[in-house]
């Protein structure tokens, strides 16, 4: 290959990466100072009073080990909505993967009739938009008093995120011999011991990307949570977005911050996984 | 003919009692000790537009802390994009069947026709605001006080703070003296300066712009008191086509050509601060001063007013009909009454930075004059001559000229 | 054979049930709504007057139709570029080169980024007084905010197209980073060695070896950027104006008579999603056999 268009190809691939992490370098600055308004490139008031007004650091004279246990312990609004993000995260991510496990193993596995009707059903949320049946739903929620409830949110959060996990274990079970079972059960194995010795190791690289996809679908979730939580059910999708329209640029950038970090934290360790040739990603391709 | 009467006098004489009622407490409570019980240990959920990060801050330090320390209520407060979205979730509430003390909303801050809306909808507590302890010190025979948007209060909310409508500009850029007086000046400073203004667009998020727009009906008909009382339909009509007539005039000459306008006053604040435009609005009467302090505009930002047709207007709280904390509504609406709260909210180094809500006259204690006296010495240098203020002050008026100015805007002047 | 069936009918039914009752019960229930069948206002007849409303009255047509014109672009511009930078970005990396694991890492970095925080960092860098405009600044290229071009809130949807690239590209490059390395390089080799150029490698070995992934990954970014409302609520203007944003104010609306129109309108862009993605479906379709 020539080699001048090699080079080129990769000043290329240098410049992508410096225009994608322009919006990353612009929150640092912003979250940092203090009127860092245009044409200023380089901020000339550094600040922390966006973190202070958020009540993650304390007023200066007070920033003591003390000082910042006290404050954490008031139970602010970030910190709040950061544990409400989380643990909704979590506890849907795991319960959509418990759902979805013996139905993609049936659907990765066996033939049978209507599969391409169930598999379209399945993934046809991640196809009609959220407005369309979160508008409908709501009044229904409020009825049955989930509304403004954090039972409520993790539940309407279970129907974007399930489709992702069908899908992507649908994928695994795709290329998945379970031969390996029967004997393992022929041998005297059984049944949780063969699951957990011969199954999971197989789909375990699988899951993991399955389990992120559901747990960034649930991250960012804004609308549903907004409407279902009835305000109530704070979360940093919800902190943000009002944040974003209030008017203090830093204010912003600090909690997007918050809400990045987790989130990248999660990729850096499943990065394998995901770009890997697990095959996970593979189940897209079966839709 | 005897019965007849006995009736009468036993419906006065209940009504008077049921006026006692009103009088003490807040129904469903049998004295104001009952209420402080009823809300110990509970919390209280405060649906507010959070729109500006500087009134957040405030409400999060200055309520929050007491409330924890004096009550043993937890504050929580959820932002919203604007008011309706809180009106709307009532309303959805209703539909859904949703009685008792079993909905999601203790606490909505709001005036005019959110508050008409609920009101007439017979979705609201109350009446509760007499029956605070600190009722004492609103104004209730100031037809500003006791009306809203022209329309009568009744103790469905009660008072919070004030706001006046007016201008900001940056004086390292320009001058005081070469500031607009007028709508007509107005016209000309956009003429002469093409690119450099903008208005927020009148509309849900935007009820600033909608009462920049407001305020040119008064300038244009000739002044504001045809405008005060019950809706007119025939003299919006007479007017309304001036009004877009002269808002297209600008068009060209306003940023962007008039492409598109900020959606609220944050983005208006962002363009002002950022230089892309040279005026910007402000609600406070100590104008440029919370802005200033929060650091989202530049910190030699000043306020000028019209000489004329600056409405200003009382803001309130007010509490859903199925609140699942009332009794810590309740105690929330009174906190904010509290003289020495009130002259902290007047304070620019405070953040909120909103009129008064209570008539500073009306507070005899030692500790509350003292502290009303601190603050009057405390207001900055970044407002507005209070006279100035002051005689360009004009009410608001009937709820209904507001959904029909918005959507007539849209209408003649954006997607003409 | 029965007892298959009956592992077959459990397996399936709880993810069946959370995505009927949830799913399709609210886009049901909405329908009724979109009818003007609200029986908590005492409204039961049924009618189309939302529908007709939305899309014709005088009112909300020219919004309407504008609003239309902006989705089918938005989405339209964003999947193809999006999928297009992903292509060459995924081919162009598989080779060895300084701090390759780094760029990597940083390509894939939109992933996990929340929509409404990609949209917010896009405000923060392309603004008029954002952050390349002020390096423009310092470099003499404009003198004013307003010399920058408008690529943020502007009317052609610049700034939403913009944040669904940032976003959706590091979901494309996943996904083709995925098939390539599974697929290894002997295809191409194998094709250099037939002396197939750089495009003919390109068009007839790779293309069609990571079409199907791309087809169904562009299906899902197409039918949610048609859809979605943080980013274009953000970015957007005030006109025209993406339907979904549309669509929540009217539901937002004190006036619960608006509740219908916002239904309408959402079920409407499931309508329109539905149909664009059943024709995208066959017509890839048939273009995947012909090849």
């Amino acid at each position: 290959m020539n080699n001048n268009l090699k080079k080129i190809n990769i000043y290329a691939i240098y410049l992508g990466a410096i225009i994608l992490i322009l919006p990353l370098i612009a929150f640092f600055i912003n979250a940092f100072s203090f009127r860092w308004f245009y044409p200023q490139v380089i901020p000339k008031e550094l600040s922390l009073q966006a973190w202070v007004r958020l009540k993650l650091i304390p007023k200066p004279g007070q920033r003591t080990f003390e000082g910042f246990i006290e404050l954490w312990a008031s139970n602010p609004t970030v910190i709040k909505a950061l544990l409400n993000s989380l643990s909704i995260g979590f506890l849907v991510t795991i319960v959509s993967i418990i759902i979805a496990l013996p139905a993609a193993r049936v659907l990765g596995l066996l033939n049978f009739r209507f599969k391409k009707l169930i598999i379209f059903i399945m993934v046809s949320p991640t196809i009609l938009p959220p407005i369309a049946f979160v508008l409908g739903l709501n009044i229904n929620f409020i009825s049955w008093g989930f509304s403004g409830n954090y039972f409520g949110v993790c539940l309407v959060h279970l129907v974007p995120i399930m489709p992702y996990v069908v899908l992507t274990m649908t994928g695994i079970f795709a290329n998945y011999n379970p031969d390996f079972e029967h004997q393992a059960r022929t041998l005297g194995a059984n049944k949780t011991r063969t699951f957990l010795l011969i199954t999971l190791p197989a789909i375990a690289p699988g899951m993991v990307v399955a389990a992120l996809f559901a747990f960034l679908v649930s991250w960012s979730q804004y609308l549903l949570t907004f409407l279902i939580g009835a305000g109530k059910v704070m979360t940093l999708p919800l902190l943000v977005f009002s944040t974003a329209s209030s008017g203090n640029p830093a204010l912003t950038a600090a909690i997007s911050i918050i809400f990045i970090f987790p989130a990248i934290l999660i990729l850096f360790f499943t990065s394998k996984f995901v770009s890997g040739e697990s095959g996970a990603t593979s189940g897209f391709g079966k839709i | 003919m005897k019965i007849k009467l006995k009736f009468l006098t036993l419906t006065f004489i209940s009504l008077f009692f049921s006026k006692l009622v009103f009088a003490e407490t807040a129904p469903g409570f049998n004295s104001w000790d009952d209420v402080v019980k009823a809300a110990d240990g509970g919390q209280v959920n405060v649906y507010m537009w959070g729109g500006s990060d500087a009134i957040n801050g405030f409400v999060d330090d200055f309520y929050g802390v007491p409330l924890k320390e004096k009550y043993n209520i937890t504050l929580n407060r959820v932002p919203l994009k604007g008011t309706v979205d809180a009106v709307n979730q009532v309303l959805s509430e209703k539909e859904a069947g949703v009685t008792g003390d079993n909905g999601n909303i203790d606490l909505i801050w709001i005036n005019g026709e959110n508050f008409w809306t609920l009101k007439q909808a017979n979705l609201l507590y109350g009446p509760f605001a007499a029956g605070l302890p600190n009722s004492e010190f609103v104004a209730w025979d100031n037809p500003a006080v006791n009306l809203d948007f022209g329309r009568p209060v009744e103790g469905m909310e009660s008072p919070w703070s004030s706001a006046q409508f007016h201008f900001m500009y940056d004086s390292a850029r320009n001058n005081y003296d070469d500031m607009p007086r007028s709508y007509a000046e107005l016209s000309n400073w956009i003429a002469e300066n093409p690119g450099r203004f903008t208005y927020i667009r009148p509309g849900k998020g935007g009820f600033v712009g909608t009462r920049f727009v407001k305020q040119i009906f008064f300038e244009l008909s000739g002044g504001h008191a045809q405008w005060v009382g019950p809706f007119n339909q025939e003299l919006y009509d007479k007017w309304a086509p001036e009004v877009w007539k002269l808002l297209n005039s600008w068009e060209k000459d306003l940023w962007r050509s008039g492409e598109t306008y900020p959606k609220d006053n944050a983005e208006m604040h962002s363009l002002f601060a950022n230089g892309e435009v040279d005026l910007d609005f402000t609600q406070s009467p100590r104008g440029a001063g919370p802005t200033n302090t929060a650091g989202t505009t530049p910190p030699t930002s000043r306020a000028f007013a019209f000489y004329e047709n600056m409405i200003g207007d009382f803001n309130y709280w007010a509490i859903p009909y199925n609140a699942p904390n009332k009794a810590a509504a309740l105690v929330y609406a009174n906190l904010v009454l509290e003289p020495e709260l009130q002259a902290a909210q007047v304070q620019p180094a405070n953040g909120f930075c909103c009129g008064w809500g209570i008539s500073t006259a009306k507070v005899t204690d030692a500790a509350g004059k003292a502290a009303i006296a601190e603050a009057q010495n405390n207001l900055g240098d970044a407002a507005e001559d209070q006279d100035i203020l002051a005689k360009a002050l004009v009410s608001d008026i009937a709820a209904e000229y507001q959904d029909l100015i918005e959507a007539d805007w849209e209408a003649n002047v954006l997607l003409k | 054979m029965g007892g298959e069936r009956l592992k077959i009918i459990l397996s399936l039914t709880p993810p069946l049930l959370i995505i009927f009752t949830l799913f399709f019960g609210g886009i049901f229930y909405g329908f009724l709504q979109s009818l003007g069948y609200q029986p908590a206002i005492g409204k039961y007849e049924i009618n189309f007057s939302a529908y007709y409303n939305v899309m014709f009255s005088e009112r909300y047509a020219k919004l309407f139709w504008s609003g239309l014109g902006l989705n089918l672009w938005v989405s339209f511009a964003s999947t193809f570029l999006a999928a297009v930078f992903a292509l060459f970005g995924a081919l162009a990396i598989r080779k060895t080169f300084f701090a390759k694991t780094i760029c990597n890492f940083i390509y894939s970095l939109n992933l996990p980024m929340p929509h409404l925080v990609v949209a917010v960092g896009i405000i923060f860098v392309f603004s008029q007084s954002g952050l390349l405009a002020r390096l423009a600044s310092q470099i003499g290229l404009i003198g004013s905010p307003g010399d920058f071009p408008v690529l943020v809130k502007d009317k052609y949807g610049l700034g939403i197209i913009l944040a669904y690239i940032w976003k959706e590209a590091a979901f494309f490059f996943i996904i083709l980073m995925s098939v390539l390395q599974s697929l290894g390089e002997n295809f191409e080799e194998l094709a250099q060695s037939l002396g197939a150029n750089r495009w003919q490698r390109f068009r007839y070995v790779i293309l069609p070896l990571v079409m199907p992934n791309l087809f169904s990954a562009s299906i899902i970014v197409f039918a949610f950027s048609f859809g979605a409302y943080e980013v274009p609520a953000l970015l957007g203007v005030i006109y025209p104006q993406m339907l979904p944003v549309m669509a929540f104010e009217f539901f937002l609306n004190p006036d619960l008579n608006a509740r219908s129109e916002g239904m309408a309108l959402s079920i409407i862009i499931a309508i329109i999603v539905m149909i664009l993605v059943v024709f995208y479906f066959w017509l890839t379709q048939a273009k995947i056999r012909k090849d």
